[in-house]
């Protein structure tokens, strides 16, 4: 089913807030990888507002949906998200990265309420995943598995095991994201590794393709409608994205992989934010 | 020239009997008395051949030392013409020694004495006061450990092969209530007698004498080892036939000395 | 008996149920009575007997094939979702193929799987050091949350199997390839995680021993004391992590000599869990360790490689006598006291 405009609406001011978020989260962190925070940040929020079935005031509830971002360097993207839906206080953003806080760059799923892996060295979220959507199919539960990799991450082999095995397990219960930015630390994907042909990689491994553009709420709605209707065998849901999106001089920039904004800079960054529309 | 069976006894009286007047100084308050602020030397010894093998006792203000060999000039020396004689007197025979001192009659009289005391070691003496059985046991845990492990450094072929074939183990000895403890340590062939409990490890044979009364008849072999044990009078900890072999070679040493 | 594993042991009677078998069978019982076990394998449900409970519970067996980084993570996802995920593979691929996934997805995030490593130490002789691993015990020792189990044989690993369903947290057993011959003859011994198990009392130095070493050690004992008349306290030190600190220093005030044997390097394993109490202790203690001497090992059946790095019985026997030689400080005066 389509979004209304209300729902579009509503989504679009959720993901304005949560980019706000992470420009204040960065510069309490001293640091963060921001571009690759602000990129995931519509399927982020359509997610947890729209299509996951998660309580925060229960984040162990045994029925929820499990959401892993495998690329867990997005820390300073999902700590707001959760905040803002309510898992803790967004006050508590401000002790990212000091001394024993809960929050540093990678989330501790065991000081985290509402992460449900610990992620941070690549490559392992999908397999994570693959069990997941097992361990429900065991107990002959609904939940859905949702996991978000990014796309150098795809370079490691594990995740093409996880990928062979989520195919043969024929896991409809998991559906895949690829945030697509096209950047790594060293350069462009293409150039430090090349992935391409990068779809026909995946339905070679068995997964059934859809190729959208990862900030349009409404290419994602229905990618994830799709994925929940097919049956045949797991979905993998390509979002081409921007690295940086939001903020005007980090967009598709390949040094704002991390990167710290002084005040001037997270300024400017709102700003740019703010005339989203 | 002595033989070696004369001269291992003379190597246990001089190394492990006189050795126990230190604790006899310490136990008895009369004895102790006595001594109280002297200073002196008591020599005994006995020509062997050349030379002369003995031991002396040296006051330090009434604190006893007991040193083997030679004192160039002591106070009082008791001196035998053969091993044999040595051994005989401190084991209750007939032996006369030369003594010299005899111009320090009130010093002489008090090292007689203290030779006095150790009589109480004697296989006929069964003391029945209480603080004497509880002396006699002390003395005798202290002399017969002593005297193992004398008995090994001596040479006794039998000794030492019992000794030569133990990797580290310790022999251990107590009398309690009274506190009353000594070990002797074996390991290939060395021997090293000890007093109170050897704690850096656990005992290979533990014999636990149950009181000074329970002590006594064992050291005096009035009953025999196994009957103590059905008695209640001692228990072993550890293996039993290497408390047998200790037993034995205590009864060798008896033999040898009396 | 299947010897498609491998070859049969050829000292020891091989007719009793092999180490592993004995293993899938427990596992099977456990799975019976408790729904939310599920077993993981890489291809190697067969070799390691993880298969039977396979075969019994197809629903509730994962084969990933060969592709050990996905197991771990997948048992890691698996545990998430309320299950108890037993997962087998061979120990060099445990601890080091998927070792980032054992230590990462599993012990930092502290999950209830239970791994069992097979063909530990050079037990796969044949097959050379690719598939030998004589690291393991060193690298789980230093993962926080895991508990190292090394049992002596089949019927310890039913043990060890048994009592780490309710053990809390992620469990590493190691064993052979399944056929070591069995030392205990039954397992009602007293066995838990975490206290060694005295098989022989003695006072002149003790043995700390596990997995297949503890055989060896109690036939080397048993000949000690008749030829030598040698006390040797054996200790089965089943788990090395935790270790039981008790037991070792119990044996070293009161035997004051240790050595330690296993199917391991000698960098890292029991011995230096041992060793590191030992010298915490601050006392006095004739200390030696037998494994493998930090070398990749030769090619050859088990029965000739413990031979060959002083792990079978000859070998303990005389190393039992070149440590009851040594001497410590306190020996330098022989001379009786007054």
């Amino acid at each position: 089913m389509p979004l209304t405009d209300q729902e579009i609406k509503e989504l679009k001011a959720r993901a304005k807030q949560i980019r706000l978020d992470i420009i204040d989260t960065t510069v309490a962190a001293g640091g963060a990888h921001i571009g690759g925070g602000m990129s995931i940040v519509e399927i982020m929020t359509i997610l947890y507002y729209k299509y996951a079935k998660v309580d925060p005031s229960n984040p162990k509830w045994e029925d929820r949906d499990r959401i892993v971002v495998s690329k867990g360097h997005a820390g300073v993207c999902v700590a707001p998200v959760l905040a803002n839906k309510g898992y803790f206080p967004r006050e508590d953003l401000k002790s990212f990265n000091q001394f024993n806080s809960p929050f540093g760059m990678h989330l501790d799923s065991l000081k985290v309420k509402g992460v449900d892996a610990s992620t941070g060295s690549l490559g392992h979220g999908l397999s994570m995943s693959v069990g997941m959507a097992l361990g429900a199919r065991v107990q002959g539960k609904s939940w859905n598995t949702y996991c978000i990799l990014g796309d150098g991450e795809c370079n490691e082999g594990s995740v093409w095991e996880a990928a062979m095995s989520a195919s043969h397990f024929k896991l409809t219960n998991l559906i895949t994201f690829v945030d697509r930015n096209k950047l790594m630390i060293d350069g462009p994907t293409e150039q430090v590794m090349g992935l391409e042909p990068f779809a026909d990689k995946w339905k070679a491994f068995g997964f059934i393709v859809k190729e959208i553009d990862g900030h349009d709420f409404n290419a994602l709605s229905e990618a994830i409608e799709y994925a929940h209707s097919e049956k045949s065998g797991p979905v993998l849901i390509m979002c081409n994205t921007i690295k940086g999106k939001g903020v005007d001089f980090m967009e598709n920039e390949v040094k704002w992989h991390y990167g710290s904004v002084d005040s001037v800079l997270a300024q400017k960054a709102r700003e740019s934010v703010e005339k989203m529309s | 020239m002595a033989t070696e069976r004369d001269l291992l006894a003379s190597r246990i009286i001089l190394k492990a009997v006189l050795p126990v007047a230190k604790v006899v100084l310490e136990e008895v308050p009369a004895m102790k008395k006595k001594f109280q602020g002297v200073n002196a030397t008591f020599q005994i010894q006995a020509k062997n051949g050349d030379e002369n093998i003995g031991a002396y006792f040296k006051f330090t203000d009434g604190e006893l030392e007991i040193v083997q060999g030679v004192y160039e000039n002591p106070d009082i020396r008791f001196a035998f013409s053969k091993p044999e004689s040595m051994v005989a007197f401190l084991t209750g025979g007939i032996a006369l020694p030369k003594i010299k001192g005899l111009g320090k009659p009130g010093l002489l009289m008090k090292c007689v004495g203290l030779l006095l005391s150790l009589t109480i070691l004697l296989p006929n003496k069964r003391p029945k006061k209480y603080d004497q059985v509880r002396l006699k046991v002390k003395m005798v845990m202290y002399m017969i450990t002593t005297a193992l492990s004398q008995y090994n450094k001596g040479g006794d072929p039998e000794m030492v092969k019992w000794t030569t074939k133990q990797p580290d183990r310790i022999y251990q000895m107590s009398c309690e209530p009274e506190g009353i403890a000594a070990y002797i340590r074996v390991k290939g062939g060395k021997t090293k007698a000890g007093r109170g409990y050897y704690t850096r490890k656990h005992p290979f044979v533990h014999m636990k004498f149950h009181g000074a009364r329970g002590a006594l008849p064992v050291f005096m072999n009035d009953v025999e080892f196994v009957d103590a044990v059905a008695k209640g009078y001692v228990t072993v900890e550890g293996a039993p036939e290497y408390a047998m072999h200790l037993n034995n070679h205590m009864q060798q040493i008896q033999a040898l000395i009396t | 008996m299947s010897t498609k594993s491998g070859t049969t042991w050829t000292v020891y009677d091989a007719n009793t149920m092999t180490q592993a078998e004995i293993y899938g069978q427990v596992l099977c019982d456990l799975g019976e009575a408790n729904p939310k076990i599920v077993g993981l394998s890489a291809d190697l449900a067969k070799s390691t007997k993880i298969g039977m409970f396979g075969d019994k519970f197809p629903d509730r067996f994962f084969n990933v094939g060969i592709a050990e980084q996905n197991m771990f993570g997948v048992s890691a996802g698996l545990a998430r979702s309320g299950l108890l995920p037993f997962v087998s593979t061979m120990a060099a691929f445990v601890t080091m193929r998927a070792g980032e996934q054992v230590r990462t997805d599993i012990c930092y995030q502290n999950l209830d799987v239970k791994i069992i490593a097979t063909h530990g130490g050079t037990s796969f002789g044949a097959a050379g050091s690719t598939h030998h691993c004589t690291e393991d015990l060193a690298i789980t020792r230093a993962f926080p949350n895991m508990t190292v189990i090394v049992p002596a044989d089949g019927i310890e690993t039913a043990n060890a199997v048994k009592a780490c369903v309710d053990w809390p947290g992620p469990v590493y057993i190691r064993i052979g390839r399944g056929f070591e011959p069995t030392y205990y003859k039954d397992e009602n011994y007293g066995f838990q995680i975490g206290k060694a198990v005295e098989l022989n009392p003695g006072t002149d130095i003790t043995i700390i021993c596990c997995g297949v070493t503890v055989l060896q050690a109690m036939e080397a004992a048993k000949i000690l004391k008749e030829s030598d008349g040698l006390s040797v306290r054996v200790l089965n030190m089943h788990t090395v992590k935790p270790i039981d600190e008790e037991a070792i220093l119990k044996a070293v005030v009161e035997t004051r000599r240790i050595i330690t044997f296993e199917d391991h390097n000698v960098l890292g394993g029991l011995g230096s869990a041992v060793a590191d109490v030992v010298a915490k202790s601050g006392k006095g203690c004739a200390f030696d360790k037998v494994g493998i001497p930090d070398c990749f090992c030769v090619v050859g059946y088990p029965e000739d490689l413990y031979s060959h790095y002083g792990l079978d019985s000859n070998s303990i026997i005389d190393k039992v006598r070149e440590v009851m030689g040594k001497d410590f400080e306190e020996d330098e005066s022989w001379e009786d006291e007054v």
